[in-house]
This record gives C-alpha cells, structure tokens and sequence, in this order.
C-alpha cells in the first residue's frame, strides 16, 4: 500500500511539475552548402548526445576532458557519417573542431563530396536513432539558387519535415482541413444562418397586395432562392477576400453589431416590406457584411502565409457547401408546409418576430458587451 | 490595423525562425588533454550504475520491466534536473511498444506521463484513456488523467477521472482531485473546507502535505486573498521544498509587486529556464544588478531553443511571458499566448493571455480571451484587474 501510495503521489506531482520545463530537448545542428567544387557539410552534435551513444567519458567521472575526446574522434567521425547520409554523395571527413553554445560543447564535423546536387539533397538522418526520441536534425540547405531551406529531421521518420509548417503560430492543417472549417463556421455561425433563413421564409410564397400566396410549383420558389442565394455568396466573398488579404478591414465591433442589424431588417422585412420585393439586391448588400465577418473567424484560424490563396479557396468553398446544405434543406421543409393556411401568420410572421428578437438581442450582447443568449 | 500588426508579427516569426539557425556559437581550443571540455549533468547514481542499466536494458529491449524502470528513472531526472533531454532518452527506452495498442499497460502509463511532460497532452490524454478503458482499477491512470484533463481547461472530464480514482484509491486523492477543479470553478468554500480537512488529518506524509497546501495557496491567490495564499505558500514550502511550489509562489509574488522577494525566493533554485525566467523578470522590475544579465542569458536560450520549431509549443508559456514582462513586447506576446492557450489552459496561461490583449490595447483578442475562459469555467478574480 505505501509503495502504491509513492507512485500516485509521484504522478500528482508530476502533473504538477509539468509546465516548469527548462532547457532544450536534443538538436544537432547540420549545414549544407554547395559550390562548384562540390558540396560541404557540417554537423554540429551535443557531446552530451555523443556520449550517450559513444560513451566518451572513458574513465566515467561526469567530466569530458579534451583528451577522451580527442582519443574518441575516429568513432565520433564514423557515428556521425553512418547517421547522416545524402543521396548519391559520399561524405569524407575534412575538419573537426569543439564549438561552444548555450547548452553546451558541441563536436563541428565538416565533411565534404564531389557531387553536385541539382535539387536539394535528399538527407537520411539516424543520430541518436532509439537513444532520444524527442532527438532533431535541424538542418539548413543552401540551394543552388542562392535561397536557403531549414528541414527537421526526424531520426524514427523516413522525410525530412518542413519546419514551416510546423510551426504552432501557423499550425499544419493537411490537405483540405479549411474546407472542413469553412462548412463547420457557416453550419455553427447561428447569425448567418438566421440571416439566410429570413430570407428563405418567403421564398415559397408570394406578396400579393399586402398578403401571401403559396406558389404553384417548386421551379417558382427555387428561382428567387437561386438568385439569393447567389447575391449573397457573391457579395461575401468579395469582403472576405478583401479582408483575408488585408485590403480592406473594418473593425469587429462595427461588424458584429451590423450582423446583428441585417437580421432584424431582414426579418422585418418580411412583416412590413421595406425594400419592395428585392431580395436578392438585399442579400448582396448584406451579404457584404458577412463576408468581414467570416473573415473574422478565418483570421482566428491563423492562415498559412505560404498557401494563403489556398486556404482562402477552401473556407469559402466550404462556407458554400454548408450554405446550400441549409438552404436544401430549409427550403424542402418550408415548400411542404407552404400550403398549411396558417403558414404566413405563423411560420412567415411567427418566425420573423422570433429572428427579429435574437437580432435585437445579439445587438445589444455585441454592443454592449453583455451575454444575453447562450448562443 | 490590428489584423495588419498581427499578420506583421506572424511573418517576422517566420523570418527569424529561418535567421535563428545561424545562432551563434563560439570555438573552444582547448589548451592541453586534462583541460575539462564539457561537464555532463550530475547523476544521483553513479556514472558506472548508470551505464549498468543502460547496457541491461540494450541486451534486453523487449523486456517490460527493465523497460519502464529505466524510463521511471529518466523521466525523474529529467524533472529533478529540469532537463528535457532525460525526457526524450526516456520516451526512447520505450521504443520497442510503439502501438498503444499492444503496449502493455505499465508501458502505455509511463509514455503517456512522459509525454505530458513534454506537453504534449492530447497524446497523453488518449493513452489514459485507452489505460483507464483497459485497467479501470489503475489509480495512476485516473489521477494522471485528471491532472491533464485540467491544464487542458477541461474539468467535466477532470471530474469523472478524479470520482474513478475515489472509487479505487485512497480517499485523499480523490477529495484534493475534486476541491482543485472546485477551486477553479469558483466554488471556492467548499474547495477550501474539503482541502482543510484533508490537511488536518493526522500521520500525512510531507510531500502530500505540501502539496496540498500548494493547491490551497493557488485557491486563495485566485479567490483574491492574497494574505491567505501567502501564508499556505509557506506552509508548504516548510512541509517540502520543491521546485514547482517555488516558482508557483515566485509568479504570486510577481502579481503583487514584490520582484525583490521574488530574487531571494529562487536565490538557491538550479537555474532552469522556469527558474531563470522569473529571476529575469523580478531582476528587471527591481532595477537589480543581476538582472539583466539573466534577461540576456534567457534571452540566448529562448534564441537556441527556437531554432527547433516545435520548441514554441513547449515553450510559448515561458517566451509569452518573457515577451511581455521583459522584452515589452506585447504583439509578440499575444502571438504566443494564443498559440499557447491552444495546448495548456491553466490559470497562469489565461492570465498572461488577457495580460499580453490588455497591453496590445487589442479589445477584440480580449474578448476572445474573456470567452475562452468562459467556455473553460474558470472563475479567478485576478482577471476582474484586466479585463
């Protein structure tokens, strides 16, 4: 019981000490560069890692004097060169010497070979393979062209990992991760669904002289929905692409608010006609609008800078396919229940007092900084 | 403009991760053979027992037992030396059980523990799951769990880990489990009466103790009676002095305006880069002598530890703070509480997170900040100054 009792303490108090981390985790540090006589190479290892590996401290008293390691520079040489190979050129030892960092003496390799790269070289990289696993190669590479590239390597990984997508400022999010971003923010952006929604309620009926009508056929409602729909696709990926690029922003607490402002005008709308029949001019117009406000979400995705365009694509064609799948389904719904009676009092009407409510209410949360609603 | 400042301070991150790699260092020319080239790190064990346990676990890397010991044993020095490198040779001698679900459970327990070490918590937070799924009587399991669930900001399901731990484990585990998600939620009372009694009981073994004491002095600091956490802060450092209680009363102290106890406080602490960073900060603030020489050397580490890009997800609580208590740089700041805030949601980490907004004058990454701690649950009156 009481060696039971250590170990749980010892993982209390090891979640406990978790976030006082200190130092640095291993890295050797490489530099590839090429010239017209061939290609150098240098590598930098922690004589902390070496000894580890190698066991350079020979007579075992925690001291590293310069004499074990100078005894030990043929196996250093060879560790070294067995765990760091390029592609279709062979590495000979030209230069070694001690170099002093801020966690330590490191031991520089320098080597060097004939060959000439065209692209970059391809580096199979092992040190400290099954001793460390948090150990890097962290390397830099001249290319022919003057730029330069960093690379990770990764001993227990075959490629070498590209650090700037490693980054967490700009975390990695692989192949379509944006897409799925985009559907998620328009499917739990409840404002922008209720806008669209608003819209949507009189789109299967029609304004006759003060009072409603339901339409024949579902070609008569899917019309005026298409041209909604379009207007207000069109008009938010205008401002969101404006605003992702930085070339036209406007301050959230101006456009949270607005959002809030196109519902309840939208939904009044639909009560007492304001704008006269032209939604699909009031969804571009709004639509605007929203476009900053996806930007806003976008912008706590954290683009990367490097795919920018890409990314951009995605959220937006993402916000695309949840909107028509909102709108697939509202529609369905609200055509079937077209011919109920009581469907302009209670889902036309009903809904717009209801959708009017929330506005106001977000309004007033995002203007005065209050929470009103759980949304 | 305040997009257009971040997306600045983003690419210039960038920019000096690439820069970062031509870091400096110097040659050593060593004179003759006995002059000392590197000192390796002190080993509680001796250099030869140390190498006797390293060849028995390379002539039998399969055998769990071996196994797990020497990772027990790596991961303690790693957190006695607050080294990380002991961390990665640890992760490594369980090399050979790298599907978790063939791992056997000691194994699966302990690499889960390293690598909530090394921050990585989702990782940790799956493997325990699958352990408490798999061994539900593991206590250690349980209370790991608990542990990670709530520097994630996730209490619910710290909770249900801490009531599987009462079901199974000494009763002292449980109740302190549940009085610190209490404390965090604001039940503050409670919290205090059920960790009060757990202190009053008779035959409690030191570290236990203090680290109860510690829990109830991060209570009171957070419940504003800093007279209160004061005193439990050093009632547990005379129970048992450990570093994770030093450096917590060091950021007490800091919030109050005293950088001058702070340096007597951390005096005689190894100079790890959580010990090193908050004698940069209290050194700076008190105009002392020492203290820029610290914020450069922290500085020089900072500079090295990024040279590895993941190093900002280990590392982004500490640089956050540096940014803004040192450097006063408060965009840069905020770039890394946030990125921060996505892995740990401690207190600490929401603190320099609304700090860092509040000094950027970016109301909108305040509010973001103040919805985060919402969505978490966490109630700490010290926001009410910042927000």
């Amino acid at each position: 019981m009481v060696r039971f009792l250590i170990l749980l303490l010892a993982s209390a108090f090891a979640a406990f000490a978790a976030p006082a981390s200190a130092h640095k985790s291993s890295d050797a540090y490489l530099q590839v560069s090429s010239s017209p006589s061939g290609l150098t190479v240098r590598i930098d290892v922690a004589l902390r890692d070496l000894d580890l590996a190698l066991d350079l401290d020979a007579d075992g008293d925690g001291r590293l004097t310069w004499g074990e390691v100078k005894s030990a520079w043929p196996s250093i040489a060879s560790y070294v060169a067995n765990g760091v190979q390029i592609a279709g050129c062979p590495l000979d030892p030209a230069d070694r010497s001690l170099e002093r960092r801020a966690d330590g003496t490191y031991a520089a390799l320098t080597f060097r070979s004939k060959c000439h790269p065209s692209s970059e070289p391809v580096i199979r990289y092992s040190l400290l393979q099954g001793l460390d696993a948090t150990h890097r190669g962290i390397a830099r590479i001249d290319l022919a062209g003057g730029a330069s590239v960093v690379r990770v390597l990764d001993p227990s990984a075959a490629v070498a990992a590209d650090p700037a997508s490693a980054t967490p400022i700009e975390p990695t999010r692989s192949g379509i991760a944006f897409l799925r971003e985009g559907v998620l923010h328009i499917l739990g952006g409840y404002d922008h669904v209720l806008f669209l929604l608003c819209l949507l309620l009189p789109a299967v009926m029609r304004r006759t002289s003060g009072d409603w009508q339901p339409v024949g056929s579902f070609r008569e409602a899917a019309v005026p929905v298409a041209g909604i729909v379009t207007a207000f696709t069109l008009a938010h990926s205008i401002t969101l692409a404006l605003a992702a690029s930085q070339r036209l922003l406007l301050p959230s607490w101006f456009i949270e608010p607005a959002i809030a402002v196109t519902i309840v005008l939208a939904a009044l709308d639909n009560i007492r006609p304001l704008f006269r029949g032209r939604r699909a001019v009031v969804a571009f117009a709004f639509g605007l609008i929203h476009g900053f406000g996806f930007a806003g979400a976008l912008s706590e995705l954290s683009l990367p800078t490097a795919a920018f365009a890409w990314a951009l694509l995605q959220f937006n064609v993402g916000l695309e396919l949840g909107q028509l799948m909102i709108v697939a389904v509202a529609v369905g719904l609200l055509f079937v229940a077209r011919a109920n009676p009581r469907y302009p009092a209670w889902v036309i009407r009903g809904g717009s007092c209801a959708a009017m409510l929330v506005g106001a209410l977000w309004f007033v949360e995002r203007t005065a900084d209050v929470s009103l609603l759980p949304l | 403009m305040k997009v257009m400042i971040r997306f600045l301070a983003l690419l210039g991150l960038a920019w000096g991760l690439l820069g970062a790699v031509a870091a400096a260092a110097a040659p050593v020319v060593p004179r003759d053979d006995t002059e000392v080239v590197e000192v390796l790190p002190a080993a509680t064990a001796s250099r030869a027992e140390e190498r006797r346990w390293r060849r028995e676990w390379t002539a039998h890397r399969g055998d769990t037992r071996i196994a797990t010991a020497a990772a027990r044993r790596l991961l303690g020095r790693a957190r006695e030396e607050g080294d990380p490198r002991f961390a990665g040779r640890a992760l490594a001698a369980l090399g050979p059980w790298p599907d978790p679900d063939r791992a056997p459970n000691d194994v699966l327990l302990m690499q889960a523990t390293i690598e909530q070490y090394l921050h990585d918590f989702d990782a940790a937070a799956a493997k325990l799951e699958l352990l408490a799924r798999r061994a539900p009587s593991d206590a250690q399991a349980w209370l790991t769990l608990a542990t990670v669930r709530r520097v994630q900001g996730r209490y619910a399901e710290s909770d249900a880990a801490c009531l599987a731990l009462g079901n199974i484990a000494d009763r002292v585990y449980a109740t302190a489990c549940l009085a610190e998600n209490d404390g965090l939620r604001g039940r503050v009372d409670a919290a205090r009466t059920g960790l009060a009694r757990l202190i009053a009981a008779p035959g409690l073994a030191v570290e236990t103790a203090g680290w109860l004491l510690t829990t109830l002095a991060e209570l009171e600091a957070r419940a504003g009676n800093p007279a209160s956490a004061e005193a439990a802060y050093r009632a547990a450092l005379s129970q048992h002095d450990d570093g994770y209680t030093r450096i917590s009363f060091a950021d007490f102290l800091l919030e109050r305006g005293r950088p001058a106890d702070v340096l007597t406080e951390l005096r005689d602490q190894p100079r790890s880069d959580a010990v090193l960073l908050r004698l940069a900060i209290a050194g700076t603030r008190a105009g002392s002598r020492n203290g820029a020489r610290d914020a450069s050397e922290m500085r020089e580490r900072i500079a090295l530890a990024n040279e590895r890009p993941d190093a900002r997800v280990l590392h982004a609580r500490e640089q956050a703070m540096f940014a803004l208590r040192v450097e006063a740089d408060p965009q840069r700041a905020l770039a890394l509480a946030q990125a921060n805030v996505r892995q740990q949601r401690e207190p600490v980490d929401l603190l320099v997170l609304v700090q860092s907004a509040r000094a950027a004058g970016d109301a909108e990454a305040l509010r973001e900040a103040d919805r985060l701690r919402r969505e978490i649950g966490l109630v700490d009156r010290r926001f009410e100054a910042s927000l």
